[in-house]
């Protein structure tokens, strides 16, 4: 997918006066958000649940290279395949030679978002493959040509008559819209046929287990059945960070990733993929691939800074935590990961200079931090890339603030070394501003704070600094 | 900010801790933690302003308290990274920052719940700040050193810890997406009926603040230093009259 | 170097290493435990199913019940079957498939479901069948009124069946007819996901692990549009469990 990281304010704004989108987004605090809380409250080892989940994540990460040869190797001793992409181009030529090879005519997609790193679903459709996308979310943006807008919910923007007037041919502006029900019911008649004549799947892994080679799939609606029982062939593809050690890890990471994502105890399905299919079954698989992309995973990893942002298992409950996702919207972010997981991962994979925004677009309350069920200090990471594109990176291109910015807080700095210039700069810039002041509040403030008050009134500076009152009632030391 | 913009806040922590029998100054020289430039990105800014704060507490005696959870946060949560380069400085940063509290987390940790007496004849409901709540862990402390107040009455806040929006530079680097959020926060704070907001970090305050004037609205937002100093003062007259 | 190889080795450097290293044991992983160990964590959770039965089948239906299965309970086969069939019969199923799961023969299912004016099949071939077969019965399969399994587990937290392959075609049988009837006994009720997984890592070290493994918990369902939830999408729109807890042990 390719990026638009570089128009995030003018999606945001749009966003924000977008009332059918603000609307529909409260789904993910009402629904997801306190869905994660209500779960949480009733596991009584929640919080030893996600200690544990970082640990192995920690663990893993800490010997990714260790742990992916495993896999690798488990999955080529049951009889599957791996394929190795450094980046989405190897991987999605890959996937598209195997389905020539295999003559291959449909192709049925489960979720996955590193394949939306791909854009496999548009390049295999170009290729002449019928490619369907069969989550109802992305069935629904696919056939809106839109890109996620959730890493759980990629529909969650759309209001029941858009949906309609994707789904139902017959639908025009102005008719009654079904309800949530006859849509779906629409949706399962339409895909149904679609199942039956797959000839080849393309499905994610929430884990893969390195000693076994298996991998698991967390569902609710049956596609990750389907796409893993009814065609010939089965292509899994994961971002290399999914790798966890054993079978055994899986009931931790299953706990936590579910109760986090959706609030629920246990999705309808989990798919476990061991490989091809037992011998004597008549269905199932006959060929199973495993494609590990890169993808520029590996500058998160080199870096012992971003290192952390890997042990994210894609759950999304930092999204429906963070109070700017829920106000701008997954498409602001510009590319495949949304909100605070996405302003990590996003400008490091896609280059810091295009996406330097993201790191801003915070207010830093930390609810992410709170929400993950791996404990990844998220508002650490932000903090540390605001560093690298104010200053701190070794690459020019990177450090995108402005002249203007440098002086300011330069002078900050000045203002600040000091207390008499601390508060001889307080004073001048108080009176300097005293027109502008009404009852201790101006309604107008000067650059750099003019944007403040396009919406809110700000404090004037006070007549005498707090050294100066308790200087007065004899309060202060020496020091 | 407590010191330029809103020194009343300042002085009614002094009054608090003065009320408590706690012997408080103010150290002279202090400026600033070194936050804003930090959580911009500018290290080398936020650096020598943060050193100047470790040296000048550093030669203070006895326990420091800042009526800002943000500013604890960044000293006891913060400095260590920023310092990161040199050992001797993160080490003399954590000493002082085992000597730092916030306010309210003062108040509670050693004097308890009802740390303060005092009478009120207020509505309020309490927001509770980011960085106090998830850097500091304070969260229904404030709410219990509040109900000690007799005759307050307390509305709880819907998505009380929800961000106000505010976030430093971020309010005017992004201030449309800032307001959305404070939007939120204030229809929730006017759906309480209270004629106070109490909070914890005067950032937080003068974003609310700033945006109920713009609604014509006569609700206060108040630091929790001025609504128990209140309640003191209002407890020290009615017990006068008596 | 091959591209695995090369992959790897990048890894290895952005790690600060220059070739693989088998981590340290760490024995807070399970990836560490011995292989005895784990065999013992899978028998520890067979004797533990033995020890817990009725409070396990207790915690399991009414987990079950929470999350959208239709419990049922029979006292013998004859009830078993019959209330199969009748599950069959309110729904007018005329076209039935089942899997091999040997407690379906055990409660003689089949039987049951003739009188009752519908046909079953098994779904798996004996003998000599040819890809055309197999299509056939997959067509089939898609267009079932109701498909019928046992289970290999239960699991009590989370009111889950599990199911491993089964000869022929067995996955689709609880995945592509509107309606799934899973017939359950107590022996086959385990606490946990602790529980299962310890036992499929004893399947696996005893290279005994299937080709793939389904933890299904109730009808299928989504919340893509505007939130709401609506049950049965691409799975079953309704799932029964029929807890058949034998109380002629021993025949």
């Amino acid at each position: 997918m390719k990026p638009v990281t570089t128009n995030f304010r003018n999606k945001a704004a749009e966003t924000l006066e977008d009332k059918q989108i603000q609307q529909s987004i409260e789904h993910v605090y009402t629904g997801f958000f306190q869905g994660r809380l209500s779960a949480a409250s009733e596991t009584p080892n929640w919080e030893q649940l996600r200690s544990k989940g970082k640990e192995i994540k920690d663990h893993t990460i800490a010997h990714l290279d260790y742990y992916l040869n495993l896999l690798a190797n488990n999955v080529q001793k049951n009889g599957g395949n791996v394929f190795f992409a450094n980046d989405a181009e190897e991987a999605r030529n890959h996937i598209i030679k195997i389905a020539r090879e295999k003559d291959v005519k449909t192709v049925i997609k489960s979720k996955s978002m590193v394949s939306e790193e791909m854009g496999l679903a548009e390049a295999m459709n170009d290729e002449g493959f019928e490619t369907v996308e069969t989550d109802l979310g992305e069935y629904i943006i696919q056939l809106a040509n839109e890109t996620p807008y959730h890493l759980i919910a990629p529909a969650v923007h759309k209001s029941r008559s858009e949906v309609a007037k994707l789904l139902d041919d017959n639908f025009r502006e102005g008719d009654p819209v079904p309800d949530a029900n006859q849509l779906t019911m629409l949706a399962r008649k339409k895909l149904r046929s679609v199942f039956e004549r797959a000839d080849m799947s393309v499905t994610g892994a929430n884990f893969a287990v390195a000693e076994s080679g298996s991998i698991a799939l967390v569902t609710n609606e049956g596609n990750g059945r389907m796409t893993t029982s009814v065609p010939r062939v089965h292509v899994a593809v994961m971002g290399m960070e999914k790798v966890i050690p054993s079978i055994q890890d899986l009931s931790t990471m299953l706990r936590i990733l579910i109760r986090s994502a959706t609030g629920q105890r246990i999705s309808t399905y989990v798919t476990m993929v061991n490989g091809k299919r037992s011998p004597d079954e008549e269905e199932g698989p006959v060929e199973f691939h495993l494609v590990i992309m890169n993808n520029g995973r590996d500058k998160l990893l080199r870096d012992s800074q971003t290192r952390e942002s890997l042990n994210c298992i894609r759950c999304g409950a930092c999204l429906n935590a963070c109070p700017v996702y829920r106000k701008v919207g997954g498409h602001a972010y510009g590319w495949v990961y949304p909100g605070p997981i996405g302003a990590i991962v996003s400008p490091v994979l896609t280059g810091l200079k295009d996406a330097s925004n993201l790191p801003g677009a915070s207010s830093l309350c930390g609810a992410c931090h709170d929400a993950c069920p791996v404990k990844i200090n998220i508002p650490r990471m932000l903090l540390e890339l605001r560093y690298r594109t104010a200053e701190g990176s070794a690459s020019k291109s990177e450090r995108s603030s402005s002249a203007k910015e440098r002086t300011v807080w330069k002078l900050w700095k000045i203002g600040m070394m000091g207390r008499r210039r601390f508060d001889l700069g307080s004073r001048t810039s108080g009176l300097l501003l005293r027109p502008l002041v009404r009852n201790g509040w101006m309604r107008i403030a000067p650059p750099p704070i003019s944007g403040w008050t396009l919406t809110r009134d700000f404090p004037s500076f006070a007549s005498k600094s707090l050294k100066a009152r308790l200087s007065k009632r004899n309060r202060t030391s020496k020091s | 900010m407590v010191d330029q913009f809103a020194p009343h806040i300042g002085e009614h922590t002094v009054d608090v801790l003065d009320n408590l029998g706690v012997a408080v100054e103010f150290a002279s020289e202090q400026t600033c933690c070194g936050q804003p430039a930090f959580n911009s990105g500018f290290r080398s800014e936020a650096y020598p302003v943060a050193e100047k704060f470790v040296e000048i507490f550093e030669r203070v005696n006895g326990l420091i308290v800042v009526p800002s959870g943000s500013c604890a946060a960044m000293v006891r949560n913060y400095y260590k990274d920023l310092f990161r380069d040199d050992e001797d400085l993160v080490r003399r940063a954590e000493k002082v920052a085992g000597r730092l509290f916030e306010l309210t987390e003062f108040l509670y940790k050693f004097f308890g719940p009802s740390a303060v007496r005092g009478s009120s004849n207020k509505t309020v409901t309490y927001h509770k700040c980011c960085h106090l709540l998830r850097e500091i862990g304070i969260d229904e402390e404030p709410v219990e050193l509040l109900s000690g107040l007799e005759g307050i009455q307390i509305v709880p806040l819907e998505r009380a810890d929800v961000c106000c929006g505010f976030g430093g530079a971020f309010s005017v680097k992004m201030p449309d997406i800032s307001s959305a959020i404070l939007d939120e926060k204030l229809d929730y704070i006017q759906s309480t009926g209270a004629d106070y907001v109490v909070a914890g970090d005067a950032g937080c305050i003068f974003q609310m603040q700033g945006g109920l004037r713009r609604r014509n609205s006569d609700i206060r937002v108040v630091h929790i230093a001025e609504a128990l100093t209140d309640s003191i003062e209002r407890g020290k007259r009615s017990r006068n009259r008596q | 170097m091959t591209e695995k190889e090369q992959f790897i080795s990048n890894i290895s450097a952005a790690l600060g290493r220059k070739t693989i290293q088998k981590p340290e044991a760490d024995h807070r992983l399970s990836f560490f435990e011995s292989a005895s160990s784990i065999n013992s964590n899978a028998d520890q959770s067979i004797v533990d199913s033995v020890n817990r039965s009725d409070q396990l089948m207790d915690q399991m239906s009414s987990a079950a019940e929470t999350i959208g299965w239709k419990v049922h309970h029979a006292s013998n086969t004859e009830v078993a079957a019959s209330i199969v069939a009748g599950i069959c019969k309110d729904n007018n199923a005329k076209n039935v498939l089942r899997s091999a799961h040997e407690v379906l023969d055990q409660i003689v299912v089949d039987a049951a479901i003739s009188n009752i004016g519908a046909s079953v099949e098994v779904t798996e071939h004996q003998g000599d069948y040819s890809q055309i077969d197999v299509e056939n019965t997959k067509i089939k399969a898609f267009a079932a009124d109701t498909g019928i399994t046992g289970v290999d587990y239960a699991i009590a937290e989370t009111g889950s069946i599990v199911l491993h392959p089964r000869s022929g075609l067995s996955r689709l049988v609880s995945l592509a007819p509107p309606i799934h009837i899973a017939v359950l006994r107590p022996a086959e009720v385990i606490a946990s996901l602790d529980e299962l997984f310890a036992l499929e890592r004893s399947n696996f070290i005893n290279d005994q692990l299937e080709g793939s493994m389904n933890i299904i918990s109730g009808p299928s369902k989504t919340a893509d549009i505007e939130g709401t939830t609506v049950t049965g999408i691409h799975g079953p729109l309704e799932v029964h469990l029929v807890i058949f807890k034998d109380d002629h042990i021993g025949q």
